[in-house]
């Protein structure tokens, strides 16, 4: 057939059709084949205050949609990280010396001023592959692998989950467990715990390269309640095995008085830190459990997404984290989304501010920021648009404020006139788009 | 309609669901029991079995042999709703079973549109000869549903009869309906469209052939030659603004053979085409 113009044939059809049903022909056809592909790409900027730390990181995921809910994932980071990390020695009223992690070359800290060791600088590439498929009608597995790689430090992890359906699909219960392999190549070789800071050029007390493994797993179970509210509870238990020194962290040694660190002299001739400083010490394992609850509540376009979680380990670190996020449809395809998350928790049993000389030495002792008794809170807002092409973009700013206290036990003389924790800020900046 | 029948709608209460249900059941039984040849005492009986006197037809029914006529015209004379009874020299169970050409030029003699007189609302055919609106009934039944539910403001809601689907609306929180497009295989999407407004329909059924000295014979019989379309698609998918434009669109690709794929470039449709 077709001598006739063929584009007549489907006018000529359109307008039988027409006359067959009668009016109410509806909206035209809009149908496309799923692409195969789609890709979530954002852009962060993470900077902290001051001279500290910022992260520039790009990161992009594809997914491949198979038919039957198999899906690929696979995701590529980047971070660029610049800026300068609190080394755990205390301020003082003189300037300070220190020699830089590489054991190479020494670095000023003005008297009075926190001491930040600057040569922080570094970039992550970070790779993910998972792999998701249905098992039968009502499971659904998922396993993965992930790798990367900094100049100091390189990850490799395996995970695996499953998730079955009970209860007419408003139950789901789901097991995971994650495995990583991690080893620390530290600048200059990893420090023996709790050996002094050398002169440039000594590196007597290295011990090289260090590893650890990491082993995770989670239980959890989701509710859907009603059309309106799904609930959530995990339980997640962390085990930590081998090197959780932070290689580049100290702890000054003070005078039982005046709380002062003990003055040192380097090698005539050679650089050296002016005062006396130990590496740290952590324990070689680490254990934590923690509790998760969520609430996402639907309510006419609107939802709340509401959090709690609960984190206790054997270094005796409890947390609490609360997160709240409200997304605020705003016309047909925009919305605002507030986000605030509190955080608290307590420092580990072997957190220091510093270590008095005439007190026996500890086995475990960091005086790592991190590892203190602090508060957190995030604050912000994400603003999210449907692109003409149909695609997700959003912008996400926030705010991360980060105050806390060192127990009055550990202030010792002069260091009850500093600020012994000092206030971190940061702000973060997203964007998103996801097509 | 020989498949399964389903409705996927949004109502949020289960009465309203209920409701958009018994309607679309109570529309496809109706267009069942009308036009399916295989009931006795329908439309369709009188006419196959009026033995050559006329019959006078209903509104509904003008309509739907008007609509079979342009298909007619349109196919210059391969769509052709007379074509049914080149059934009983093909049987297509995917064995080697090819008839004998004088046995199909036999059953041919009662096959052609041509020889029927139409004169609304009278029809008049040769005795033996049978219509079957088989290939409109289904396509027209979803439609007809779906301007139903419209009808009842029954929200965003998917008919689907046998793969031959239409939807009322674009889903409230999803953007797009997921459509999986059965493959070779029961069960085995073989691709999925994200279909916003409008219908798809297909057609071919991969199980339905006969396959003798390597040569592979479709199901679907060109009613000029009695024949089956030489190198016809496996399947052919099309979407359109209504469930009964994609299904004629795909049954007149499958018609082309092996021009199926520049038949449907032409048409300026979304459609996809399986080898």
């Amino acid at each position: 057939m077709s001598k006739k113009d063929n584009r007549s044939i489907s006018a000529a059809l359109a307008m039988a059709t027409c006359s067959l049903l009668g009016s109410g022909i509806p909206a035209p056809v809009d149908a496309q084949e799923e692409p195969e592909w789609d890709f979530n790409t954002s852009l962060l900027y993470y900077g902290e205050d001051g001279d500290r730390v910022k992260d520039y990181s790009v990161k992009a995921i594809a997914r491949r949609m198979f038919v039957d809910d198999r899906v690929l994932s696979l995701s590529m980071t980047v971070d660029s990280l610049t800026g300068a990390t609190p080394n755990g020695a205390i301020r003082q009223d003189t300037a300070q010396t220190f020699t830089r992690p590489s054991g190479n070359a020494a670095y000023d800290v003005q008297s009075g001023v926190l001491p930040l060791d600057d040569t922080f600088l570094d970039t992550r590439v970070a790779l993910t592959a998972n792999w998701q498929q249905p098992v039968g009608e009502t499971s659904l597995v998922n396993v993965g692998a992930s790798a990367s790689k900094e100049y100091d430090y390189t990850h490799f992890g395996v995970n695996a989950k499953i998730a079955r359906d009970f209860n007419k699909r408003n139950t789901t219960l789901a097991a995971g467990i994650a495995l990583s392999i991690d080893s620390l190549d530290p600048v200059g070789g990893a420090p023996a715990p709790l050996t002094p800071m050398l002169d440039v050029g000594d590196t007597s007390n290295r011990i090289g390269n260090q590893d650890k493994d990491v082993l995770d797993v989670v239980l959890g179970v989701t509710q859907v309640v009603n059309r309106n509210l799904v609930v959530q509870a995990n339980y997640s238990y962390s085990k930590s095995d081998g090197y959780l020194t932070d290689p580049y962290k100290v702890l000054s040694i003070v005078d039982g008085t005046t709380g002062d660190t003990l003055l040192r002299t380097p090698t005539p001739g050679v650089e050296g830190p002016s005062h006396q400083v130990l590496f740290e010490s952590r324990p070689g394992d680490r254990t934590k459990h923690s509790v998760y609850t969520q609430a996402k509540y639907y309510m006419n376009g609107k939802v709340l997404d509401a959090s709690y979680r609960y984190m206790t380990d054997d270094w005796e670190i409890d947390s609490h984290t609360v997160d709240l996020r409200y997304r605020w449809p705003v016309g047909e395809d925009r919305y605002i989304e507030p986000h605030l998350r509190l955080y608290t928790q307590s420092e580990a049993e072997f957190y220091r501010l510093s270590l008095v000389d005439s007190d026996p030495l500890p086995v475990f002792a960091s005086a790592d920021y991190r590892l203190g008794n602090f508060d957190a809170v995030t604050a912000g807002a994400k603003y999210g648009w449907k692109t003409s092409n149909d695609n997700d973009m959003s912008v996400r700013l926030e705010w991360y404020r980060q105050s806390g206290s060192v127990p009055a036990a550990q202030v010792v003389g002069n260091q009850a006139t500093r600020d012994n924790y000092p206030d971190l800020n940061a702000v973060i900046l997203q964007f998103s788009y996801r097509f | 309609m020989g498949s399964p029948c389903e409705l996927v709608c949004e109502a949020l209460e289960r009465r309203a669901a209920h409701e958009l249900s018994s309607i679309v059941a109570a529309e496809a039984w109706r267009i069942e029991d009308k036009f399916s040849r295989y009931l006795d005492g329908n439309i369709v009986d009188a006419i196959n079995s009026a033995g050559g006197r006329p019959v006078e037809v209903d509104d509904e029914t003008a309509q739907l042999l008007d609509f079979a006529v342009t298909l007619y015209e349109l196919s210059e004379r391969r769509f052709d709703i007379t074509s049914g009874v080149l059934r009983q020299a093909w049987h297509f169970d995917g064995s080697d079973r090819v008839p004998a050409d004088s046995r199909v030029q036999a059953v041919l003699e009662l096959v052609g549109w041509h020889r029927v007189a139409w004169q609304r609302p009278l029809l008049q055919m040769p005795r033996g000869m049978e219509i079957d609106l088989g290939g409109i009934a289904k396509e027209y039944a979803v439609d007809r549903c779906a301007a139903l539910l419209r009808e009842q403001g029954g929200g965003p809601c998917l008919v689907n009869f046998g793969g031959d689907l239409a939807v009322t609306e674009p889903p409230a929180q999803r953007v797009r309906w997921k459509v999986a497009i059965e493959g070779e295989r029961d069960g085995e999407a073989d691709r999925i469209v994200d279909l916003k407004q409008g219908a798809l329909a297909t057609s071919g059924d991969a199980r339905r052939f006969l396959l003798k000295n390597g040569v592979r014979y479709s199901h679907i019989l060109d009613p000029t030659t009695g024949w089956p379309v030489p190198d016809a698609p496996r399947s052919v998918t099309v979407a359109a603004d209504t469930c009964t434009q994609a299904g004629m669109i795909s049954t007149l690709a499958m018609l082309e053979g092996a021009g199926a794929e520049a038949f449907l470039d032409a048409q300026a449709v979304t459609s996809w085409c399986r080898r």
